[in-house]
């Protein structure tokens, strides 16, 4: 057998050119599928990562729509509304943020101050000290969390603020945390602003009397949760004029639609899969059924001087073999390379998650093309060269 | 005459081959007997359509016959499947043809070693036995040339190397000289005189006459029937 091997070898080294022609609509076929598994690990990571960010125990409820071109029509009042009378709704608060200038020591920056609930909703993983208590929250007690924009102008050395006082204009809040650098992504954070302040205390102190265009609702149970989106936007509309529309965005129907996307996408890709492997497989064929053709004096020789039936079939056979791994072991290195490269530069760029290369699929994949197209398009010109008649085929010109 | 007719290397005996196409069938050997006994060297020759090349792939058991019996070293070849008539190539037959039938881009150890790759020799035998074969045809210094390196004697000789790789009962040669000019046919002639001195048995179709006369017997094939059977004057040399 391995001697076959290394006989298959040698003819396919003594014809370079061919051999690799043979094999080239099989590395492309290879490279493509395999390079989209490894872009599609990418993608699903990159969407994890950037779904991440999003708690599952609350939805974003927008004004879509207004009458009179007025920019924000909720108001805390509304806000409070609905979380006293929209069952399911445990808390909520405006989304929004204000240019302060914040100070700590003697540094000073031009940062966007925002509301933010507590540790419950929280989102953003921390780095230093802690989220929110309920406690400071219903008190509006004086404390901030920095996030890393605030925290790099503020307090370039890096060492824990933890602690420190802050001062937006002539108030001074303790800082009790840092966010860590979050994910860039393309879901917006629900962490609005560089200085996060309890909403309590933003709007009592900052934000006074302020309109807004998004509100944050946080509920108790998440499988109710377009039940809840529903209610809530029925409620606002019987308190306001005619004419206003609401829009929701929560966890589910964000990945939704990503999931669609992706699944056309992953459809095409397929389809794309299965026609690159049949066009590779046919190529594979002609170019064997030429082989056998252009071998057909050869074959008689090797018949002539003693090689039996099932020798011929076998050395064609492994030659196709052979020819079919090692196109496919090119296409899984270029694959892999091709799709790893994509993922660094495009979609860890993104998402900052770094997926996994699915590595054991690959070689599946790759092993699977290989013996399919092997065993679809190889049998064929290897049985029809073992079947040749010696003496037909020493004549042949 | 019975005591040398039992150790006939080749015997036929009333061997005909008919070939079937359709409605139409020819009968390109209409009842052939002669035997050939080893160490001899015979010339086989005949005009086109006379049946000598169906009597070259019967002796070749590259073909069976169609009635009569056919003895190659004392295997009845009439009676062999495909995989038996490709091993009795294998071990008792060496072939030589007329365009040389080298495997191209493959040097001429490798070409030489082919044979035994069937028969599934080890590589570093196979390469030591070529080597001394192409020593023994004089290209002992060619050894890595590929044919497209070689002039036509050489790739002749590595051809010749090739069909005594396994040692052959016979050496069956198809024009082996019909793609050489006359001084390299007379190289390819003295080197077939010397094998046969050695010992080898040697059988050849030719059409040429000149050629035919190195043999020591000229058997004359016409209308699929032997017609003559004789010596030449170089059996009374040797």
């Amino acid at each position: 057998m391995f001697q076959y091997i290394t006989e298959a070898l040698a003819v396919l080294l003594a014809n370079r050119t061919r051999s690799f022609l043979t094999a080239l609509g099989l590395i492309i076929g290879v490279m493509a599928v395999i390079s989209i598994q490894v872009l599609g690990a990418g993608m699903s990571g990159a969407v994890s990562g950037v779904l991440g960010q999003f708690n599952d125990h609350s939805f974003i409820l927008s004004v879509a729509r207004q009458p009179n071109f007025i920019r924000a029509t909720m108001s805390v009042r509304d806000i409070e509304r609905v979380k006293a009378n929209v069952p399911n709704v445990v808390d909520g608060m405006p989304v929004g943020g204000v240019p302060r200038v914040v100070t700590i020591g003697k540094k000073y920056a031009r940062l966007i101050v925002g509301g933010a609930s507590d540790e419950r909703f929280a989102t953003t993983p921390i780095q230093y000290g802690r989220n929110f208590t309920i406690d400071e929250i219903a008190t509006g007690a004086n404390v901030a969390i920095l996030n890393d924009r605030a925290e790099t102008k503020l307090n370039p050395d890096g060492a824990n603020p933890v602690g420190q006082s802050v001062r937006i204009g002539d108030r001074r809040l303790v800082i009790v945390g840092v966010y860590q650098k979050p994910k860039t992504g393309i879901v917006p954070s629900f962490a609005f602003g560089d200085v996060l302040i309890p909403y309590t205390t933003y709007e009592r102190q900052i934000a006074r009397g302020f309109k807004y265009g998004q509100a944050q609702f946080f509920i108790a149970d998440a499988t109710r949760t377009q039940e809840t989106e529903d209610a809530a936007t029925a409620y606002l509309k019987s308190l306001k004029v005619k004419g206003v529309l609401y829009r929701t965005t929560d966890r589910k129907t964000l990945s939704g639609s990503i999931d669609s996307i992706f699944a056309v996408l992953t459809l095409v890709v397929a389809l794309i899969g299965a026609v690159s492997l049949v066009v590779a497989g046919i190529g594979i064929l002609n170019i064997m059924l030429v082989s056998v053709a252009e071998r057909t004096r050869e074959i008689g020789l090797r018949k002539a001087i003693g090689a039996t039936r099932f020798q011929i079939l076998a050395q064609f056979f492994i030659e196709a073999l052979l020819l079919s791994a090692i196109g496919c072991a090119i296409g899984l290195v270029l694959g892999l390379g091709i799709g790893g490269l994509v993922n660094a530069l495009l979609l860890v760029q993104i998402s900052g998650v770094v997926a996994p290369i699915p590595w054991v699929r690959s070689v599946l994949i790759a092993t699977g093309f290989a013996t399919l197209v092997t065993l679809a398009f190889g049998t064929y010109p290897a049985y029809r060269a073992a079947s040749l008649d010696p003496i037909e085929a020493l004549r042949y010109e | 005459m019975n005591s040398i007719s039992a150790h006939a290397v080749i015997d036929l005996n009333n061997v005909t081959k008919t070939y079937a196409s359709g409605e139409l069938s020819v009968q390109a050997l209409r009842g052939v007997t002669f035997s050939i006994q080893p160490g001899e060297y015979v010339a086989i020759m005949g005009p086109s359509g006379s049946g000598k090349s169906t009597l070259m792939n019967l002796l070749g058991a590259l073909d069976r016959p169609t009635t009569g019996t056919y003895k190659l070293d004392g295997t009845d070849v009439a009676s062999l499947n495909d995989n038996e008539l490709a091993g009795i190539r294998l071990k008792k037959l060496g072939f030589i043809f007329q365009g040389f039938n080298l495997l191209a881009r493959t040097s001429a150890t490798k070409n030489v070693a082919l044979p035994l790759f069937y028969a599934g020799l080890s590589p570093k035998l196979r390469n030591d036995a070529a080597i001394a074969r192409l020593k023994e045809v004089g290209l002992g210094d060619r050894l890595t040339h590929k044919p497209n390196e070689l002039s036509g004697g050489q790739q002749q000789r590595v051809a010749i190397a090739r069909a005594l790789v396994n040692d052959p009962a016979v050496l069956l040669a198809d024009e082996p000289t019909g793609n050489l000019d006359t001084q390299t046919s007379e190289e390819i002639m003295a080197l077939f005189e010397k094998l046969n001195a050695a010992g080898r048995t040697i059988i050849m179709v030719t059409h040429d006459e000149d050629v035919a006369h190195h043999a020591k017997r000229i058997v004359r094939v016409r209308d699929g029937l032997v017609v003559a059977d004789e010596l030449t004057n170089k059996r009374a040399v040797s």
